[in-house]
C-alpha cells in the first residue's frame, strides 16, 4: 500500500556513554520525565505529524524495546494499513546475514521495508532526542524547496558548534557545506539528526554507499557529504523550540531538570501530546509528613519523605524522613527510610537501603558531579556512595 | 478458568446521589483519582480469567459507553465473547421504561442469558467498591454444592443503608435470609454479588415475571430458599463500601487516604484496571505543598493540598488552599481560592479568590461544568 512518507527511527545504538543505564537495555526506551521513556518523543511526533509508518531499527538489547513499541497501541499506530514495526537485523536466502553496520547500512538492509510503502519521502529520526517537532512541516518545506534531502537545524551558541554537525547555509537555508565537529566552525546552525530524504535519490545514495568499502556507512559522515559533493538540493529546515540529545548521563540529567520548567518544554500542551505506555497503577499517594516542592511525581509513588527539583517515575517509594534532591528517580525504585539521594540518577527497580547517602551537591569549587546507580543496583542499609559513582547491579548470570 | 460468566448491573443510579448521577449512572462515578466504580467488577474478572461479561445498561450511559470502549483495558475485547454491553430494547421482550428491580433487568435480557455458553454467572453490583478475588469465591462456590453462592462480609460495611444478611447453618452453607430491620444474631452481611447457575437464574426470571415478581432478594432468592434449598457463601474479608448517596461517595473516596485500605482495594496480585488515558506526570511547582493526598497523573500544582483526592488533570493555581475536597478531572482552582469539603465534578472552575466550604458530613457538591 503506497505512503506518501514513512519514518525509520534509528533505535539500534548501544547508548555506551550511559554506561549502567544502557548495561541491559537500549538507550530508546531509558526512562525520562516521569512518565516518558525517551522513544515515545519520536513516537510521538511521528503520530501527530500524522505519519503512520514508522519502522524501528533495533539491534543492541532489543527485548524490552520490543515489548515496549508492541503493535504501537499507546501512540495510536496501532492501524490496519501501517503501524509500528520492529526491524532486527535479519538473515537473507545464500548469505549469513550481518549486524547493522553503521545508521545508513541499518536503512539500506531496510531497503525492503520501505518498498512495502512505495513512498515518495522517508524520515530518519534518532531514538535519543527530546523534542516536539511536527514533521509535517518540515516535509512540507522539503516538498516546496524541491529538495533531496533537507536537514532540521537549531542554533547553538557558537562556542558549543565544535560538538555538533555543522551546516553553512546561504541566506535560504541552502546548504553548501556540512563539517562534523569543526574545530573552527564557521556557523551555528547544528544538525538534529533529523532528516528527510526524498526516496529515490537516498536509495540511489544508499546503493552506492554500500558498495564504497571506505566508507563507514554513517549518515552525517558518508551519506550527507557525499551528497553534497554532487551538489544535490539539501537544505535546512530551521528549528527553533527545545531539543536536547540525552546520551550521556550530564545530558539526561539535566535534561530531565528541564521538565521541572514548563516554560522550556511543556508536556502538559494537549494539542501535542507525548504518549507512552504505562502501567496502571493507582494514584501516587503523598504522605502526612511529606514534603514536595517543584518536582514531577507520576503514578503508582508512594512519598513520605521530602522530595525537590526532582523527576520520580511510576512506582518509586521514599520513606520517611528520607530526602530526595535533584535526582531523577526510575520506575519502581525504593529509597529506604532517612536515606539521602542527591543529584543522583537511580535506575529502574533499584534500592537504597535506610539512611544510606547517595550522592553529593557540587561543593562550589567542582562542577556538578552526578551519582548513577544502575538498574537492579542495591545500597545497603547506611551505605555511603560518594559523587560521581557509576554503580552496576551485581551480575547474577556470572 | 473459571466456568462462569459475568453480568454488571450498571443501569441504576440511586437518587441520592444527587447531582453527581445527573449524567452518569453510579457504575461510571470516577473514584480514587483514577478509576470509575465499575472497574472494580470488570478487574475482578479479569484477574479470575472471565473474559465474557455482559452489561446491564438502561439510561445516562454515555459516560458508561465512553469508558468501557471496546472493553481492551480489560483484555475483554475478544473475537469470541468478550464485553456485551446490554443496553434496553437489545432484545425483543425489553420493556420501555426504567427497570423497576433487578429481576425486571434480568427478564428484559433473558434470551442473552440463555445463549451464554458457561454453565454458571456472576452477577455483580456496579456500584461498590471491593476488590474480590473471584477465583477463590469461585472454588467456594463449587465447594458448598450450592446452586447460588453469596459474597458477603463477616462485618457491616459503609454505604446504602442497612444490608441483607445471612444465617448460616454451616462453615460453607446458610439457609435464611433476613431483611433490614431483623433480628440481630450471628449473620453475614451480603455485598449483593452472587454466583448462580445458569439453569436456576432462567428457572428463577421465570417464575418471577409469570408471578409479577420484581426483585432478586425479596422475591427470587425467598422463592429459592424457601423450597428448603440452601445458599453458599464467601466471606470477602477486605475492603469493602458501596455507593448509593453523595455521603457514601465523599466517604469511600476519604476512606481511600488510609494506607491500609488501600492495600486492599489495590493489592499487586489483582490490579485494577481502567481506562488507559495516556497522560503526563503531575507537576509540583516551586511554591506548592501536599499532604496526605491522592493524586492521578497529569496534574499541575502550585497551591497546598491536604487531605485531598485529585483525579486527571486537576489544576490548582498559586496560593489555592484545598482541604477534604475531591476534584475529579479537569477541575481548575484559581488563584487563593479556599476549598474545604467541597466534591467538584468533572470541568469545574473556581475563580480566583473563591472561598467555599461543605462538611464533613455535608459536601459540597458542585456539578460537572459549572464555574463558581
Amino acid at each position: 500500500m503506497k505512503k506518501e512518507c514513512i519514518a525509520m527511527l534509528l533505535a539500534g545504538g548501544q547508548g555506551s556513554r550511559l554506561h549502567a543505564l544502557t548495561d541491559r537495555a537500549a538507550k530508546p526506551i531509558i526512562p525520562f520525565g516521569g512518565k516518558y521513556r525517551i522513544i515515545d518523543f519520536p513516537l510521538s511526533n511521528c503520530a501527530n505529524s500524522g505519519i503512520d509508518v514508522v519502522g524501528v531499527l533495533t539491534q543492541y538489547q532489543p527485548l524490552r524495546l520490543n515489548s515496549y513499541i508492541g503493535s504501537g497501541l499507546p501512540w495510536d499506530l496501532d492501524v490496519q494499513n501501517g503501524g509500528a514495526y520492529i526491524l532486527p537485523p535479519y538473515q537473507i536466502a545464500g548469505e549469513n546475514g550481518k549486524w547493522f553496520s553503521g545508521t545508513a547500512n541499518a536503512i539500506y538492509q531496510n531497503i525492503p521495508f520501505i518498498e512495502m510503502w512505495d513512498p515518495e519521502y522517508v524520515v530518519i529520526l534518532s531514538g535519543d532526542h527530546i523534542y516536539k517537532m511536527d514533521y509535517a512541516d518540515m516535509l512540507a518545506q522539503h516538498k516546496a524547496h524541491a529538495a533531496d534531502c533537507t536537514i532540521a537545524v537549531l542554533r547553538v551558541p557558537l562556542e558549543d558548534a565544535s560538538r555538533f554537525g555543522i551546516m553553512e547555509t546561504d541566506g535560504d537555508g541552502y546548504v553548501h557545506k556540512f563539517v562534523e565537529k569543526p574545530q573552527e566552525p564557521k556557523s551555528d546552525l547544528a544538525s538534529m539528526g533529523i532528516y528527510i530524504f526524498t526516496w529515490e535519490k537516498l536509495r540511489q545514495y544508499l546503493v552506492a554507499d554500500e558498495a564504497d568499502p571506505n566508507s563507514e556507512k554513517d549518515f552525517g559522515k558518508n551519506i550527507i557529504p557525499k551528497m553534497l559533493a554532487n551538489r544535490e538540493r539539501l537544505w535546512a529546515y530551521p528549528f527553533s523550540g527545545y531539543w536536547r540529545d540525552v546520551g550521556t548521563i550530564d545530558s539526561l540529567w539535566e535534561a530531565n531538570m528541564d521538565m521541572l520548567s514548563p516554560d522550556v518544554i511543556d508536556l502538559y500542551d494537549r494539542t501535542w501530546p507525548i504518549r507512552s505506555r504505562s502501567p496502571v497503577r493507582p494514584p501516587h499517594y503523598i504522605g502526612r509528613d511529606a514534603e514536595i516542592t517543584h518536582s514531577i511525581i507520576t503514578e503508582g509513588c508512594d512519598i513520605r519523605g521530602s522530595v525537590s527539583n526532582s523527576v520520580l517515575s511510576s512506582s518509586v517509594t521514599v520513606g520517611e524522613g528520607a530526602r530526595i534532591d535533584y535526582s531523577i528517580l526510575m520506575p519502581g525504585c525504593t529509597v529506604g527510610p532517612g536515606a539521602v539521594v542527591q543529584y543522583a540518577i537511580i535506575g529502574e527497580g533499584a534500592t537504597i537501603g535506610a539512611n544510606a547517602a547517595v550522592g553529593a551537591p557540587p561543593n562550589g569549587k567542582t562542577n556538578i558531579l552526578i551519582t548513577t546507580c544502575g538498574p537492579g543496583s542495591a545500597v545497603a542499609n547506611g551505605g555511603v556512595i560518594p559523587a560521581g559513582t557509576m554503580l552496576y547491579a551485581e551480575r547474577r548470570d556470572g | 478458568m473459571p466456568d462462569l460468566h459475568g453480568i454488571i448491573y450498571a443501569y441504576h443510579s440511586s437518587s441520592a446521589l444527587g447531582e453527581l448521577v445527573f449524567h452518569r449512572t453510579s457504575a461510571s462515578l470516577p473514584f480514587c483519582s483514577r478509576y470509575r466504580l465499575i472497574d472494580f467488577a470488570l478487574s475482578s474478572m479479569a484477574n479470575a480469567g472471565v473474559h465474557d461479561v455482559g452489561v446491564i445498561m438502561q439510561r445516562d450511559y454515555q459516560s458508561l459507553l465512553d469508558h468501557l470502549g471496546s472493553g481492551k483495558d480489560w483484555d475483554m475485547s475478544r473475537l469470541t465473547g468478550g464485553l456485551t454491553l446490554l443496553p434496553p430494547f437489545g432484545q425483543h421482550d425489553s420493556r420501555i421504561g426504567e427497570y423497576r428491580g433487578c429481576m425486571e433487568a434480568l427478564a428484559a435480557e433473558r434470551s442473552y442469558i440463555a445463549d451464554i455458553k458457561q454453565s454458571s454467572l456472576i452477577l455483580y453490583r456496579g456500584d461498590v467498591a471491593l476488590n474480590l478475588d473471584l477465583r477463590a469465591a469461585y472454588e467456594a462456590h463449587l465447594a458448598s454444592g450450592c446452586e447460588v453462592t453469596a459474597i458477603c462480609t463477616d462485618h457491616p460495611f459503609n454505604g446504602g443503608g442497612e444490608r441483607i444478611r445471612f444465617v448460616p447453618d454451616s462453615d460453607k452453607t446458610a439457609n435464611r435470609m433476613l431483611f433490614p430491620g431483623a433480628e440481630n444474631g450471628r449473620a453475614l452481611c451480603s455485598s449483593e454479588i452472587y454466583i448462580i447457575r445458569k439453569s436456576l437464574l432462567l428457572e428463577l426470571i421465570d417464575w418471577c415475571r409469570s408471578n409479577a415478581r420484581l426483585h432478586f432478594h425479596r422475591d427470587a432468592l425467598a422463592h429459592y430458599l424457601e423450597s428448603g434449598a440452601k445458599l453458599g457463601y464467601y466471606i470477602h474479608r477486605g475492603y469493602i463500601s458501596r455507593i448509593c448517596s453523595a455521603e457514601d461517595y465523599y466517604r469511600a473516596n476519604m476512606d481511600m487516604l488510609d494506607y491500609k485500605n488501600r492495600a486492599d482495594l489495590f493489592p499487586t496480585e489483582r490490579p485494577v484496571y481502567t481506562r488507559v488515558r495516556s497522560s503526563v506526570s503531575t507537576y509540583y511547582g516551586e511554591e506548592s505543598s501536599a499532604e496526605n493526598s491522592l493524586v492521578a497523573d497529569g496534574c499541575f500544582i502550585e497551591g497546598s493540598v491536604e487531605n485531598c483526592v485529585l483525579c486527571r488533570g486537576v489544576r490548582v493555581k498559586k496560593d489555592a488552599v484545598l482541604k477534604n475536597c475531591v476534584l475529579m478531572q479537569d477541575t481548575v482552582i484559581g488563584e487563593g481560592a479556599r476549598l474545604q469539603y467541597v466534591v467538584a465534578d468533572k470541568y469545574t472552575v473556581f475563580s480566583d479568590g473563591v472561598v467555599l466550604s461543605g462538611s464533613s458530613g455535608l459536601p459540597l457538591i458542585v456539578p460537572k461544568g459549572k464555574s463558581v
